[in-house]
């Protein structure tokens, strides 16, 4: 019987190697048809002196705008490629340079990596050797947008070339809206309070959630608070419980929770693949990075639209959240020549006759909007988007970029998040009342930065 | 050389390898921890804390800290006894001589084990979604009317963990008692029948004691395992909602790598914590069944 049993295991065991070993052929399937397609290749510095290396990880987003990079720099120089090494996610990012800075070996790091913008001040306050000063590029500063420069901007040293712009969109869904017995025009321009009844409104009769948000990543706080001109911090100290700002956008997002009008996924892919592509929703205000994922759900195509969202006073919101740069690593030993490529490429150069193959790619590629004033003025910037009801979405997010307020920055902003979207929690299910929530929020995140 | 010296040096030379690796990889790395537990800041700025102790002080008015351990030890005083319970009587029961198919349910009670422990979180994720299949089964045969959101209320995100954990680990641990279980004579328990006893008496008075070593090393591999649980934490709930489900070793990992440059000094420390409470437990466990004479 022992026998028996112990064959059985074996067979279980063998069986689930085999599984594994039929994974792992995939992905080296995956990989040589990547190596193949001159993307992925295990190195992560080339020899060759043309040859650039980057970190990237959205192969529907960020990937397609470094392609037509790579393109646009062969204008001037042919022998350019640029050699992108996906990642699966932005963590991985952080975690590489993370990992090189403690071990004091940045050799394990490509020549560019592409970095989430909300994280860059913290690594350079605390791996300052990581990065290499961008400020001698040859390229037009003031054209790539002051609130975007503003977290690639560190003690007035230019680090990064900024890649997609997060400025936020509001987008609603017009049939959903109509059906509830609204316009486009009924939502635009209004105050939370007008927001939440429309919301009841649209739930009662399509059953359908008005906002959404990730719950455990809650991004809302930060994309209102920058509506109103406002931080979550105030001279380096986090500035919750006191700022009546905070407070007010606070009760509201429970409020639209409380009322149903909001719904709180339980985390990133429940609110990408249940709440949006799940069709669970009639609104998504969010970076304008989430278009794509929106775009997944092709049945709904042409019934979005979208307008600056609302805010405490009624006056139009423009916020921004996300969004990625790229930036020089202290591998980089052609540093001249990533220099000159992002220079020219994101930095803008090219786009001095009017027109930029890098960001009219990027765009038709992978839907990235750049910050550069002098390439939103081409064609493809201006073109109707028929999946927003042929709405000229780009140049619309554009504008709104030029009225997004610069807001303090902070190392702890992701702790920020995480405590606000405790808080909420707190007060949505285990019965806290605001100050209470906020209170204790504010001494973790205190607790977070040592003061 | 004498012979018993040759066969001493024969020894020390096949051992000197892997000590020397054991040394560098895993020695090492835990004092170099021990050390950088006294210290804190981040990245370059990282340098020796004034009091030294700062982390291990700075621990005791961490309010998630305290939270990531109660929950630990949630899961821990309600998943251990019931899985154990649990495994010995499916073992009990799968020793039965005169049961059919006995492979066929010995290995589906253990395949679980075969699961690598990220997937059958996801397996777990995708189930108890707020669309997903538990939640369309029960308002099918009309349990409830509406959507739980089962990850999402604490309650019952934690119900859930510890029943992903029942799942996963029950049928390892019923391997164990299985093996034990067939080094029992059958005479024993014949000769119980003989003197009346029935079917719960012989499991109390004969299995259960014959099982004793088992039973101690599967608490302490239990005890030791939850201790340091982490994949479920991240993979099922990502510690929400609002850090009611999260464990010591996940926040420790949020501390490191979760958001942004990690303060290594304080998950040092926190890790010191840890394994200074393993330690503590298994000794308890090891004295409270230790019955040799």
């Amino acid at each position: 019987m022992k026998r028996k049993l112990l064959s059985l295991m074996l067979v279980g065991t063998m069986a689930a190697s085999m599984v594994a070993c039929g994974s792992s052929a995939d992905t080296t399937d995956n990989a040589s048809k990547d190596a193949a397609d001159g993307a992925a290749t295990e190195a992560v510095q080339s020899d060759d002196e043309n040859t650039l290396t980057v970190y990237a990880w959205d192969e529907n987003f960020n990937i397609p705008a470094l392609k037509a990079a790579e393109k646009d720099y062969q204008d001037v120089n042919p022998d350019f490629k640029l050699e992108i090494i996906t990642q699966s996610q932005s963590s991985d990012v952080e975690q590489a340079v993370t990992l090189a800075a403690e071990a004091g070996d940045y050799s394990t790091l490509p020549d560019i990596v592409l970095f989430q913008d909300h994280y860059f001040q913290q690594y350079v306050t605390n791996y300052p050797d990581a990065w290499q000063d961008a400020s001698d590029a040859d390229c037009d500063w003031n054209g790539l947008g002051a609130e975007k420069l503003s977290y690639s901007t560190i003690d007035g040293k230019h680090y990064g070339f900024p890649v997609d712009a997060g400025t936020a969109i509001f987008a609603y869904r017009t049939d959903l809206l109509e059906q509830a017995g609204y316009t486009i025009d009924d939502v635009t321009g209004i105050t939370w309070d007008e927001f939440d009844k429309i919301g009841k409104d649209v739930q009662a009769k399509t059953g359908k959630y008005l906002l959404c948000m990730d719950g455990s990543g809650n991004d809302l706080f930060y994309m209102m608070l920058q509506e109103e001109g406002v931080s979550q911090f105030k001279d380096g100290k986090p500035y919750i419980k006191d700022n009546e700002t905070l407070v007010k956008v606070f009760e509201v997002v429970a409020q639209l929770a409380k009322d149903n009008v909001l719904y709180l996924a339980n985390d990133w892919s429940d609110y990408t693949d249940q709440a949006i592509q799940g069709d669970m929703v009639a609104g998504v205000f969010n970076g304008n990075w989430i278009i794509p994922t929106m775009k997944q759900v092709s049945e709904n195509s042409g019934k979005w639209e979208i307008v600056p969202a609302p805010t405490l006073t009624g006056k139009p919101g423009y916020a921004s959240n996300g969004g990625s740069s790229l930036y020089i690593t202290a591998n980089c030993k052609k540093a001249d020549l990533a220099k000159d490529f992002l220079a020219y490429t994101f930095g803008g150069r090219s786009a001095d006759d009017g027109q930029s193959t890098t960001y009219d790619e990027a765009l038709l590629n992978g839907g990235v909007i750049g910050t550069c004033a002098a390439a939103a003025e081409s064609d493809v910037y201006q073109q109707g988007v028929d999946f927003f009801n042929g709405q000229p979405i780009y140049a619309d997010i554009v504008e709104y970029t030029q009225n997004v307020a610069t807001v303090e920055q902070s190392d702890y902003h992701y702790q920020a998040r995480t405590h606000l979207g405790t808080a909420l929690q707190n007060v949505l299910d285990n019965g806290y009342t605001t100050e209470q929530a906020l209170e204790e929020a504010e001494s973790n995140l205190k607790f977070d930065m040592g003061l | 050389m004498t012979l018993a010296k040759k066969q001493l040096a024969a020894g020390w030379l096949f051992l000197t390898p892997a000590t020397i690796l054991i040394f560098i990889m895993s020695f090492y790395p835990i004092v170099q921890a021990f050390i950088t537990s006294f210290k804190s800041g981040k990245g370059v700025n990282i340098k020796f804390a004034d009091p030294l102790t700062y982390n291990y002080q700075r621990m005791l008015q961490d309010v998630i800290f305290k939270t990531s351990m109660k929950n630990t030890f949630l899961y821990l005083i309600v998943e251990v006894p019931v899985m154990l319970i649990l495994a010995i009587l499916l073992a009990q029961l799968l020793n039965n001589k005169d049961l059919k198919f006995k492979g066929i349910f010995r290995t589906c009670i253990f395949l679980p084990c075969a699961t690598s422990l990220v997937s059958y979180s996801l397996i777990f994720k995708s189930m108890f979604a707020t669309q997903g299949l538990i939640n369309t089964v029960l308002q099918n045969i009309g349990i409830t009317h509406e959507n739980i959101n089962f990850l999402g209320t604490a309650s019952t995100a934690r119900a859930i963990i510890i029943i992903a954990l029942i799942w996963r680990w029950t049928g390892y641990n019923m391997v164990f008692y299985l093996a034990g279980l067939q080094n029992i004579e059958y005479s024993v328990y014949e000769a119980a029948k003989i003197d009346g006893a029935n079917g719960w008496k012989t499991f109390w008075y004969i299995t259960v004691p014959l099982l004793k070593p088992t039973i101690v090393m599967t608490a302490i591999m239990s005890i030791n395992g939850t201790l340091q649980l982490f994949d479920e934490s991240v993979n099922l709930t990502s510690g929400g909602p609002a850090n009611s489900t999260i464990t010591m070793s996940h926040y420790i990992y949020n501390q490191a790598f979760g958001q942004g440059v990690g303060n290594l000094g304080y998950t040092s420390a926190m890790s010191f914590i840890v394994f200074i409470m393993v330690a503590i437990l298994a000794f308890i466990n090891l004295k409270v069944g230790d019955t040799r004479d």
